[in-house]
């Protein structure tokens, strides 16, 4: 890896393992929270799961935490904290081109939620097994469109907000109405009305539904499948703008 | 090797412009933080830029590195457009930027392998040469502050940079840890290496640069070496003893008057205080060595460049003194 791309990727997929930030919320705290929320419906087929096995209605949204923890947390405040302790300014001075932080963010983000996910699904599959997958083809694209729409959203919210400290507190404030009404929190239809609206209208739920239908034969979710591909082209195309300026 | 003071003899490696502004402005909304800047440093030089903070020195060289982009002014640098060829120049460029970091969890021996461009070597040598070849495991944030500006000007050397820019190199450090860093920056001008040192710190400049230029508001107030900027601003040596019982006092004090150098002479009770220009401490020594008393006493104070400069940097100078532009095209002339 001797292009300035290649250098500047290996040393960010290093610093990714060191970061504790990085490792509490996108490694620990999923896999803790989908063992806790797991559990705690049982195994048996259930109406309010769309008579799915709840433990696996679980299994198969919580790789939606993985993306969002990546997307609204590790990379707004990494961003933000190299923007404002000079980090940028110094690789802009030692000749690195503009794009290639912005693209070394994008894999890392990319890397994150993949081995995220695995680290996931390895710990679900003793304990709870690993749902059958209905549509391989349709979870994976779901994945990995959400994956570049929330990297995406993590490079554009790291590239605006002005400190570490403003990007994590915006990146929580995003992340936890995300995770409880869009991912990982209580069943659709303990929600009521009004916060089943809500959490329709929010990306992540686009996301969720769009990995979590076919995975489970629930349906294809095609048009959550075409809301989270617009929102991964507009992400990536806002972010590559604001990084390269 | 240096060009220190009027008259020195100049290599014949100061020849070719490694840097060449004139005219530079730069604008933050309505206010020009740089004001028509000329600037030219010859290869080899180590110049440096000083003024207090918010003079523009900081900004003039983001402009030179092409991290900025100027409002009016032409710029070449290395004999490259910092705006338009700003990717063929700064691998060209070693810089060392004012209030900036590394992340926190990278090591030593990573940072370099990181800012090592293509084809590069020599960084191990680099860390041993500066003391840091014991830390090449340590993470960023467990350096102390002089181990860390040292580990960057390894990195601004990585690559063997034709120019490289140091901006507020000690800011910060302990004395023991500046005398570390100005140690590093003799070493480079002994190798001949370009370099634009950019500094609040007066004795730094002082120790450091064969040519300053002093900047406040933007704008070029005065250029030379740092001797002949302390003779302009601040002429007087001062030479103190006390007269010994057995001296001829009268002769004395009179040969003194007229001795090369001397402006004025004071005499209160056994005291003696001589004013002058620099030469006049060998022609006093002379003349106190002929009188066959030497006193033990004798103490001589110089001008340091912060003492000269003080007043012009931080605005109490009148700007007719040393601020029209006519004298600083003059001086900025007489390096070309």
């Amino acid at each position: 890896m001797t292009t300035s791309f290649g250098r500047l990727l290996k040393a960010e997929l290093k610093l990714l393992v060191r970061d504790p930030l990085v490792l509490t919320f996108v490694f620990v705290f999923p896999v803790l929270t989908m063992l806790i929320i797991g559990g705690s419906f049982g195994t048996k087929p259930d109406p309010g799961f769309a008579d799915r096995n709840p433990s696996h209605w679980y299994v198969a949204s919580y790789l939606t935490v993985v993306i969002a923890a990546t997307g609204l947390i590790m990379l707004p405040v990494h961003l933000a904290s190299y923007r404002e302790r000079g980090v940028l300014r110094r690789f802009a001075a030692a000749g690195f081109p503009r794009w290639s932080f912005a693209l070394a963010q994008l894999v890392v983000g990319l890397v994150a939620v993949a081995a995220a996910s695995a680290l996931e699904l390895g710990v679900a599959a003793p304990v709870y097994g690993i749902p059958a997958l209905h549509e391989g083809g349709r979870v994976a694209l779901g994945i990995g469109l959400g994956a570049i729409a929330f990297v995406s959203i993590g490079v554009l919210l790291g590239t605006l907000l002005p400190s570490a400290r403003a990007a994590q507190a915006v990146g929580l404030m995003l992340f936890f109405p995300s995770f409880l009404l869009g991912a990982g929190g209580p069943p659709p239809h303990a929600l009521g009305a009004t916060m089943r609206g809500i959490a329709n209208l929010l990306p992540l739920t686009q996301v969720t539904d769009a990995i979590r239908d076919p995975w489970l034969g629930l349906g294809t979710a095609s048009g959550s499948l075409i809301v989270v591909a617009a929102l991964a082209a507009a992400a990536s195309v806002l972010a590559a703008r604001r990084a390269t300026l | 090797m240096c060009a220190r003071g009027s008259g020195a003899i100049v290599p014949a490696m100061l020849t070719a412009k490694v840097v060449t502004v004139r005219g530079l402005v730069k604008r933050y909304g309505q206010r020009n933080v740089v004001d028509g800047v000329d600037l030219d440093v010859l290869e080899g030089e180590v110049v440096g830029l000083i003024g207090a903070n918010g003079a523009g020195k900081t900004t003039t060289v983001e402009c030179l590195q092409g991290l900025r982009r100027p409002d009016g002014g032409t710029l070449r640098v290395l004999g490259l457009d910092p705006v338009t060829e700003a990717a063929r120049l700064r691998p060209l460029i070693g810089s060392q930027l004012q209030d900036s970091a590394l992340p926190d969890r990278l090591r030593v021996a990573e940072a370099v392998e990181l800012f090592t461009p293509r084809g590069g070597r020599g960084g191990d040598d680099l860390l041993a040469r500066f003391g840091l070849g014991e830390r090449r495991r340590s993470a960023f944030a467990s350096l102390s502050g002089g181990e860390r500006q040292r580990l960057f000007l390894v990195l601004a050397l990585l690559g063997g940079p034709r120019l490289v820019i140091l901006d507020e190199l000690t800011q910060g450090l302990d004395p023991a840890a500046r005398r570390n860093v100005w140690e590093a920056v003799r070493q480079l001008r002994d190798q001949g290496t370009t370099v634009l040192l950019v500094t609040h710190e007066l004795a730094d400049a002082e120790a450091l640069c064969d040519r300053v230029m002093a900047m406040r508001a933007g704008r070029i107030l005065d250029s030379g070496p740092p001797a002949e900027l302390v003779d302009r601003h601040a002429r007087r040596a001062t030479i103190r003893f006390g007269l010994e019982a057995a001296t001829d006092s009268e002769a004395l004090l009179d040969e003194l008057s007229e001795a090369v150098g001397v402006d004025h002479v004071e005499r209160q009770g056994g005291r003696v205080t001589v004013y002058g220009h620099r030469q006049a401490i060998a022609y006093v020594g002379a003349a106190l060595v002929r009188g066959g008393s030497v006193p033990a006493d004798l103490s001589v104070a110089i001008p340091s460049l912060e003492d000269a400069l003080l007043g012009l940097l931080d605005g109490a100078d009148t700007p007719g003194r040393c601020g029209d532009r006519a004298r600083e095209h003059h001086l900025i002339g007489a390096v070309r």
